[in-house]
């Protein structure tokens, strides 16, 4: 079964819904359930924060060690060495993260012109 | 820190003078990264054939980037619904300890379940990491209804964004699209690195990133899991092995 198993017009809805949005939302709805009395100050949260927050940074790093789309068109050093860039200037001025992202996206638009030019 | 604030029976569960200040950080930082991000999703979906009507569906109901991205993807092969719903799964496994690590924050005497099921559909990573981050300077009871607010906003921001795109049939110039996705990447870890509370959470994010070409090396499709799961486990066990620092 495809989204073009059916020629009506609520099919594409309906698999979207069983494909993607329940497989996605079923997640969510047991993170809630299991979570249960789990408080502030439970050796057992700091796992569940540790998890999460490895599973951002390894989707931050598949953004810039395995890019689609524009990015891709950059070279690994560049992309890697741009994010280093901006995160080391984000740690050295106070945590400032606006000036952190600004010098990130000042060192990628430097590789950028100088790489694959305008 | 503490949410004992219940010392009248009669006071209202949440705070929702905080759902207005959510819906007003549109224009800030995180929703132009969220919505920056669906301009790109615009393009993607429409090249796959998808109509305005499925894209506007879609964007709100599933809220979930890296979902939306396997759903296109599989719709441009037109792959089966298993394969697809299977793939999604996995991918979306990290929903689980993202809800588990923002209950805490949002729940507060009084808080029924189904509020936060309800609440727990608009958890992505760009609302939870905006309400990770801003947690400490918002009362307990204005979290739920400042995260509700905020995660709506930015829907609305980008489902409009996606539609957008998909209706102007150009594309932006290269150098465009490279600079909104970086935007992402920025702003996850610099968000993630001020919303920690123990320092083995900063440990989580460095490893995270640096394990992920090398999850990638071992198994590519579940690079992300690997890197991610193995990162926070590893975190943890120092955690435990010197204490909470």
């Amino acid at each position: 079964m495809s989204i073009f198993s059916f020629d009506t017009w609520w099919w594409p809805y309906l698999f979207i819904t069983l494909a993607c949005a329940i497989p996605t939302g079923m997640w969510r709805w047991v993170g809630v359930l299991a979570i249960g009395d789990i408080s502030e100050g439970s050796r057992w949260l700091v796992l569940v924060r540790c998890i999460a927050t490895g599973l951002v940074a390894a989707v931050i790093g598949q953004i810039i060690f395995a890019p689609t789309g524009a990015l891709a068109m950059l070279p690994l050093w560049a992309r890697a060495g741009s994010m280093v860039f901006g995160f080391t200037v984000f740690l050295t001025l106070r945590r400032n993260m606006a000036l952190g992202i600004l010098s990130g996206q000042i060192a990628l638009a430097v590789a950028w012109f100088v790489l694959v030019g305008v | 820190m503490s949410s004992q604030s219940t010392h009248d029976k009669s006071q209202a569960v949440y705070d929702w003078s905080w759902f207005r200040r959510g819906v007003l950080s549109f224009g800030t930082l995180p929703s132009l990264v969220l919505t920056s991000a669906f301009i790109g999703f615009g393009g993607l979906a429409r090249d796959a054939g998808v109509s305005l009507g499925q894209l506007i569906f879609m964007v709100p109901v599933v809220w979930a980037l890296p979902s939306h991205l396997i759903l296109v993807a599989g719709i441009a092969a037109d792959a089966s619904m298993l394969a697809i719903a299977l793939a999604v799964s996995l991918a979306s496994l990290r929903m689980l300890p993202m809800v588990m690590a923002l209950v805490p924050e949002v729940r507060v005497p009084g808080t029924k379940r189904w509020h936060l099921l309800m609440a727990s559909n608009l958890v992505a990573i760009t609302a939870w990491v905006n309400l990770m981050q801003r947690s400490d300077k918002i009362p307990p009871r204005g979290r739920l209804p400042y995260f509700v607010g905020f995660a709506l906003s930015v829907m609305v921001m980008s489902t409009l964004a996606a539609a957008l795109v998909h209706q102007l049939a150009g594309s932006f110039p290269p150098y465009f699209m490279a600079f909104l996705t970086f935007l992402t990447p920025l702003y996850f870890a610099t968000s993630l690195w001020n919303a920690s509370r123990y320092s083995v959470e900063r440990l989580a994010l460095v490893c995270g990133f640096w394990l992920l070409p090398a999850a990638r090396f071992v198994a590519p499709d579940f690079a992300i899991l690997l890197a991610g799961i193995g990162a926070g486990l590893f975190s943890f066990g120092v955690y435990l092995l010197r204490g909470p620092r």
